[in-house]
């Protein structure tokens, strides 16, 4: 049996708002594409990447695996992230009350690999690397 | 409920609360049930809910309201929130090996999907988070990372509770060295080991009550 690699560049999810971003995941990978992407999903995102798998699960499909290496911060940058996510999450707070569509977020520095659960058998990870065992 | 996640937001930032809901998560089966009984039999006398070696045992919320803590002369009043189990994949045919009929394990699965669903839901509504992590696993994993990261981009005070001591195989420190940044709390939920420590802890780093 073969199995597909796709690796998205972050322009390619950085154009999208929060909700397709994670359906653009979720289609590739529930047809059994491995993707591996240039950036991380923010923790919120990620969580929000499994309640939509959950979703989804059906006896084909039971679910995913995800690892991502974020590049770690430190300093002014750190807390300038945390700036940023408040004030993202406030905006998005706002806009959900108006009814607006959600703002697009940018991802953070890093790589995520996202495959269904049904060939990736175990993702061992370090803190600056990781091992991805399959079975096809 | 986004007027409800506003609201939330508003009163976090001024920290004040009447009552504390302790959430307590973590991955499935490393005994956030055993350890939201022993928290509820030590101050209520009561259990909050069923325990189990088959995955997905606790698939809704199960709630003990009104426990009140007395550490140190100070009381808190907390609603425990024990949550089902957060996993990336849900695979019916785990239960078959559980001895459960195809009808009953798809049945099973089902819940637990929507058990993962309701607990990350509860992320907006709680104030202080157990996260509980088996001492005895790897624990870097992308549950624990992902929820982590979630808790400090909302600002939710955690406490990582390294569950599971009491097995030879334990090994708390590579949880302190994963993450060094959290207070961890050594614990054998099913023992009782250091649940004093875990109090204090509560007491300590939980938002402040009123």
């Amino acid at each position: 049996m073969k199995f597909k690699m796709d690796f998205v560049s972050s322009v390619t999810l950085d154009e999208k708002t929060r909700d397709k971003r994670i359906s653009f995941i979720l289609s590739k990978v529930k047809d059994g594409t491995i993707l591996v992407t240039d950036g991380v999903l923010k923790a919120d995102e990620e969580m929000d990447l499994i309640k939509e798998t959950m979703r989804r699960v059906d006896d084909g499909f039971p679910g995913i695996e995800v690892c991502s290496l974020k590049k770690q911060t430190k300093g002014m940058q750190s807390v300038l992230e945390k700036v940023t996510d408040q004030k993202e999450r406030f905006q998005n707070l706002i806009f959900g009350l108006t009814g607006r569509e959600e703002s697009k977020t940018s991802l953070r520095t890093g790589l995520t690999l996202i495959g269904p659960a049904k060939y990736i058998k175990k993702i061992k990870k370090n803190p600056n690397s990781f091992s991805v065992m399959t079975e096809v | 409920m986004a007027f409800s996640n506003f609201f939330q937001w508003f009163l976090n930032i001024f920290g004040m609360k009447k009552e504390i809901r302790l959430g307590i998560y973590g991955s499935v089966n490393v005994g956030k049930t055993t350890l939201a009984n022993r928290i509820s039999k030590d101050w209520t006398g009561e259990e909050v809910g069923k325990v189990s070696q088959v995955p997905h045992e606790t698939r809704f919320v199960q709630k003990k309201e009104k426990v009140l803590l007395k550490v140190n002369r100070k009381k808190i009043m907390i609603n425990l929130l024990d949550m089902p189990g957060l996993a990336t994949k849900i695979d019916y045919k785990t239960f078959l090996r559980y001895g459960f009929s195809k009808k009953a394990a798809k049945q099973r699965a089902k819940e637990a999907t929507n058990g993962v669903i309701e607990a990350i839901k509860w992320l907006s509504n709680v104030d202080t988070v157990l996260a509980v992590m088996d001492a005895t696993q790897d624990p870097l994993t992308q549950i624990n990372i992902t929820l982590l990261g979630n808790l400090e981009a909302r600002n939710i005070p955690v406490i990582v509770v390294a569950n599971k001591v009491d097995k030879k195989r334990a090994d708390p420190d590579a949880i302190r060295e994963a993450f060094p940044q959290y207070p961890v709390i050594e614990v054998s939920a099913l023992k009782g080991k250091n649940m004093g420590g875990l109090y204090e802890a509560i007491a300590k780093h939980s938002r402040r009550a009123k």
